[in-house]
Order: structure tokens, then C-alpha cells, then sequence
């Protein structure tokens, strides 16, 4: 070993540590996504169904899958600041495929001709995309913060599963508000700002965690 | 004497609570247990090295393990990724001439066996597994790898950046 390596030095250095807890960030991730969801209804309202107590079934659907996907994303995330070899969380995949439902259901209803209202409603798109990448540029913060605290192993990885936990709930949040239920309309706007979501994750995240 | 995952357990405990004599006799287990482990996936003169970095992660990123699961495959984590990202630098910067020197001391326990390097390597495709070991492990040339695998110069450099980039993806995934 090199001489000028002291392994006295580094155990003089220590200090007691708290090991890291998982259940940290996973509340700050749902306190955020809550305030976020609760800012985008104050600013934009809430959908009139779900004021009225008769949730359209599509909405539920769409809430559900995206909770599902932010959750079970954020979940692998957050794990990944204490790596082990032989331990991998898959459920995010599984939340992932339950996803792409939506964009490959509106291929099929687009194919056929009917895009409903995801072209002529593309100023509620944008809108849609805006809030729902503001939400979660803020429901990333507490996973990154987490991730460079701890030692991630994959940082490639940990920034698409950033992005797309993010971005799940990022588009949860939203999805409160937002009015419509055509399949071809959530599998344009939804997915697209999934997908930059994941994108951005990917380029900016590991930037970030490196150690 | 092999570190046992009870015993390296136990001492990380007492290390991350403040215990200078635990974490002072668990990183002379672990400094060896990480030779073992890098022995033959390196050149044996950047073992050490490597070993070294490993320590000071492990030091610095204590605070990551989960005293509720093994000890082991935490630590391998962290050595994987150490190894990776030292055969990153050595490949990018391309001015490493590493010697041709092998360690006789092949052992590998039982869970060494389940989380070693070579169960990485295995996963790639067999030419860029062999050019990686040909020039990051074993310490040959790019043209001396050429030679012995038969493969284009471009190819090799290719096979190796490829088979790098997989390997980054693969340490989570196995």
C-alpha cells in the first residue's frame, strides 16, 4: 500500500454518523408533490368533477398511474443512495410499463383518425407541460439532495429515474386540474412531459452525484 | 484470516456510532478483503491504488450503509464503482503502460464469488470483455492487444469504450 496512505488518519477523522434513512426523503418527496399539487389547484382550480364528488373514471385511471409511476420511481431513487450488489428495486419498471399504456392507447385512437382535442387544445398542452415540469423541478430536489449525500453506483441510471419520478409526479400535480380525459390528449402532452422530464434528468443529474 | 460478513458488520456498526478501534481493525479487514477482490480485475501495481480510493469512499460515504443488511455487497458497490470509474481514467487519459503482472492469490469466498468483477465482465459481449481485460487488466498495449485478440486497432478502442460504458450500467443491474 503507498506509503503516504495513513489509515490512522482516517480513523482519527471519524466521527459518529446517523445512517442514512430512506423514509427521509420519500417524506419530503410527498410533502413537496402535495404542496405542488395544492399550489397548482389554488392557481389553476380544481377539476369540476372531482368537486362535485363523481371523479370521471379516465381521471382516476390517469391519477392512479401517475402516483403509481412517481412513487414507485421515487422509491427506486432514493434507494439508490445505499447501493449493494444483488439488490435492485424492478417495481419502478413494472409502474413504467403500466404507463406507456397511455401513449401506445392514443397511438392506436390516433391511427384511427381521431386525436380528439390533444392538437386543437395544444395551448392547454403547453400549459399542462409548464406546470407540470415547474412541479417537478421542485419534487426533484429532494432526490438529488438525498443521492448526493449518499453513494449512488449507477448515475447514469439514478438521472433517467429522477427524471421519470419527477416527472410522474411533476404531471400528478397537475393532473388535478387539468380537464381532460381523451386518451390520445394523455398520451401526448402526459407522456411528453414525462419524457423531458427524463431527458433532462439524465443530462443534468449525474453531474450532480458524482463522487 | 478472512473477514467474515458478521464480524465486518458488526465493526461498521460500532464504526458508524464513533468506535475508533472498530472502524480502525474494520478497515484493515476491508483493505485487505479489497486486495483479494481487485486482484486480477487490475494491474497489480494500481491495486493498491485502488484499494486506497476505496477506503477513503468508504470513509466518506459511511454514513450509506444500512446496518440492517449485509455488510459485503454494500462495500463491493462502492468497490465496483471505484473500479469502473479507475478504468475510465486510465482509458481516457490512454497513458497508461501497465505491466503484466498477475497475483497468484486467486481466492475468492462465497460471496466474493457472488458479487466478483468477473461476474461483470461475463456479461459483456466476449470481444469487448477480452479487449477490456487485455489492456485494463493485464496491462497490454492497444497494438499488443491487436496482435493477440486479432482484432483492429479502432475496434479494440471501440470495444473498450462500449464494454466500459456497459459495465457503469451493470453494477446495479446484476
Amino acid at each position: 500500500m503507498n506509503k503516504n496512505f495513513d489509515i490512522a488518519a482516517l480513523v482519527d477523522d471519524l466521527e459518529p454518523v446517523n445512517p442514512m434513512q430512506q423514509k427521509i426523503p420519500l417524506v419530503f418527496l410527498a410533502a413537496i408533490t402535495f404542496m405542488a399539487t395544492a399550489l397548482v389547484i389554488w392557481a389553476q382550480g380544481m377539476r369540476a368533477d372531482v368537486l362535485a364528488g363523481h371523479p370521471d373514471e379516465m381521471f382516476l385511471i390517469r391519477a392512479g398511474v401517475l402516483l403509481l409511476l412517481g412513487s414507485a420511481t421515487g422509491y427506486a431513487v432514493t434507494s439508490m443512495a445505499s447501493p449493494a450488489v444483488g439488490r435492485s428495486q424492478n417495481g419502478w419498471q413494472v409502474a413504467l410499463a403500466a404507463a406507456a399504456v397511455f401513449p401506445l392507447a392514443a397511438i392506436v385512437v390516433a391511427s384511427t383518425g381521431d386525436v380528439g382535442p390533444a392538437i386543437s387544445a395544444m395551448e392547454s398542452g403547453m400549459r399542462c407541460m409548464s406546470y407540470s415540469l415547474i412541479a417537478a423541478t421542485a419534487t426533484a430536489v429532494p432526490m438529488v439532495v438525498w443521492l448526493r449525500k449518499g453513494a449512488p453506483s449507477s448515475p447514469g441510471r439514478a438521472g433517467w429515474l429522477t427524471g421519470i419520478a419527477s416527472g410522474g409526479l411533476g404531471a400528478f400535480a397537475y393532473n388535478l386540474h387539468c380537464p381532460f380525459n381523451n386518451v390520445v390528449y394523455i398520451g401526448l402532452w402526459y407522456s411528453l412531459s414525462i419524457l423531458i422530464c427524463a431527458i433532462i434528468g439524465r443530462l443534468v443529474v449525474p453531474r450532480l452525484i458524482r463522487w | 484470516m478472512i473477514a467474515r460478513e458478521e464480524t465486518m458488520r458488526d465493526l461498521m456498526r460500532l464504526a458508524q456510532a464513533g468506535d475508533k478501534q472498530a472502524y480502525a481493525v474494520l478497515l484493515e479487514q476491508t483493505g485487505r478483503w479489497l486486495a483479494r477482490f481487485f486482484s486480477q480485475k487490475i494491474a497489480a501495481d494500481a491495486v493498491d491504488d485502488l484499494v486506497q480510493e476505496t477506503l477513503i469512499s468508504l470513509h466518506r460515504k459511511r454514513a450509506s450503509y444500512d446496518p440492517s443488511r449485509p455488510f459485503l455487497p454494500w462495500l463491493a458497490a462502492i468497490a465496483r464503482y471505484r473500479w469502473v470509474d479507475r478504468l475510465r481514467q486510465t482509458y481516457r487519459h490512454a497513458a497508461d503502460e501497465l505491466q503484466d503482472q498477475h497475483s497468484e492469490d486467486s481466492h475468492e469466498d462465497v460471496v466474493g464469488a457472488k458479487i466478483s468483477i468477473d461476474n461483470l465482465l461475463h456479461k459483456l459481449p466476449p470481444a469487448q470483455a477480452l479487449a477490456i481485460r487485455l489492456v485494463k487488466i493485464d496491462g497490454l498495449s492497444i497494438a499488443e492487444a491487436c496482435i493477440k485478440c486479432g482484432q483492429s486497432e479502432p475496434l479494440v478502442k471501440v470495444n473498450i469504450h462500449r464494454g466500459l460504458k456497459k459495465l457503469a450500467t451493470l453494477i446495479e443491474s446484476e
